[in-house]
């Protein structure tokens, strides 16, 4: 929605997660529209506050890239100094619980067998499917075959009793 | 490095603002790449910008209530623009949100400036 006049400034937080967080914030309170709006624009002024100051920081100290550091001492010199604990204290939260599900899942996967045995492993299921396939495709044919040379043998007798039959029709003819 | 965010798990849902970020990092990442001159930014510096906005939000809407002085269970467009005012921390914030000034109060100053000029 924001993106659609193409225009860099009306990039803004999505009005409906500023919502929430007030509404988590303040239970129970009524918020007029236009503050709503009001909270909008000033998240994105205190971004572009951060990112500026961020980024002079940043180019003073030689580096290409913005570092967390950079954004902390931005916070600092900004008056938000007040933020710097939390939001560290939740970076490191996040990087923790990410390490520990990717921990979880190779402990799930492996089950403590190194990757060349798995592979190995993988190697030696694969061959006896392809080996139970070929087995399976075998006993197939030969069904096919043994049904079919049954069919054959049906037919050839059956013929062939048709032919008696027929004789024996001749012969009591000539009984009368 | 994945980090979680949005949907925060269903543990930690009293304390969505401690464990998680309900901020889109990606469109403060656009935002930021507007701010002239910011060329490229660490995904762990975004997500403290992402995580400070919030905490900012919170701090700005507390300290808007709180300000109001009256008893009131409304949060309004006039409480915002005079914590602005009134706190330092948040006076760059005065630029995009212009004190709503009353019309009698506009008049006034204007009367004022009529009279200084009467007498020069």
């Amino acid at each position: 929605m924001a993106s659609s006049s193409g225009n860099d400034d009306d990039l803004t937080i999505p009005r409906a997660a500023i919502n929430k967080m007030i509404k988590e914030t303040l239970p129970n309170v009524r918020v007029a529209n236009d503050a709503r709006e009001l909270v909008v624009n000033c998240c994105t002024e205190f971004i572009h506050l951060i990112s500026s100051e961020a980024n002079e920081i940043c180019n003073k100290s030689d580096k290409k890239t913005i570092s967390p550091e950079h954004v902390i001492n931005a916070l600092e010199s900004l008056g938000f100094a007040s933020y710097i604990t939390e939001v560290k204290d939740v970076l490191q939260e996040c990087k923790t619980v990410a390490l520990k599900r990717r921990k979880a899942s190779s402990r799930l996967e492996n089950l403590g067998i190194p990757e060349e045995e798995l592979l190995r492993q993988q190697q030696e299921l694969f061959a006896k499917a392809r080996q139970q396939q070929a087995e399976l495709a075998q006993q197939e044919w030969l069904q096919m075959q043994q049904a079919a040379q049954q069919a054959q043998m049906a037919a050839a007798s059956a013929s062939a009793a048709q032919q008696a039959g027929s004789s024996q029709d001749e012969d009591e003819e000539d009984d009368i | 490095m994945k980090m979680s965010q949005n949907t925060p798990d269903k543990d930690d849902q009293t304390s969505t603002n401690k464990k998680t970020i309900s901020l889109p990092m990606s469109r403060v990442r656009l935002i930021m790449k507007s701010s002239p001159d910011v060329s490229s930014i660490n995904q762990d510096a975004l997500f403290l910008t992402t995580k400070a906005t919030e905490l900012f939000v919170q701090h700005l809407a507390v300290a808007s209530f709180n300000g109001s002085g009256k008893e009131t269970n409304t949060l309004s467009y006039s409480d915002l623009a005079q914590t602005a005012e009134e706190k330092e921390t948040f006076h760059f914030l005065t630029d995009i949100l212009p004190k709503k000034i009353l019309a009698r109060d506009y008049l006034q100053s204007l009367d004022q400036m009529q009279d200084d000029d009467a007498d020069f």
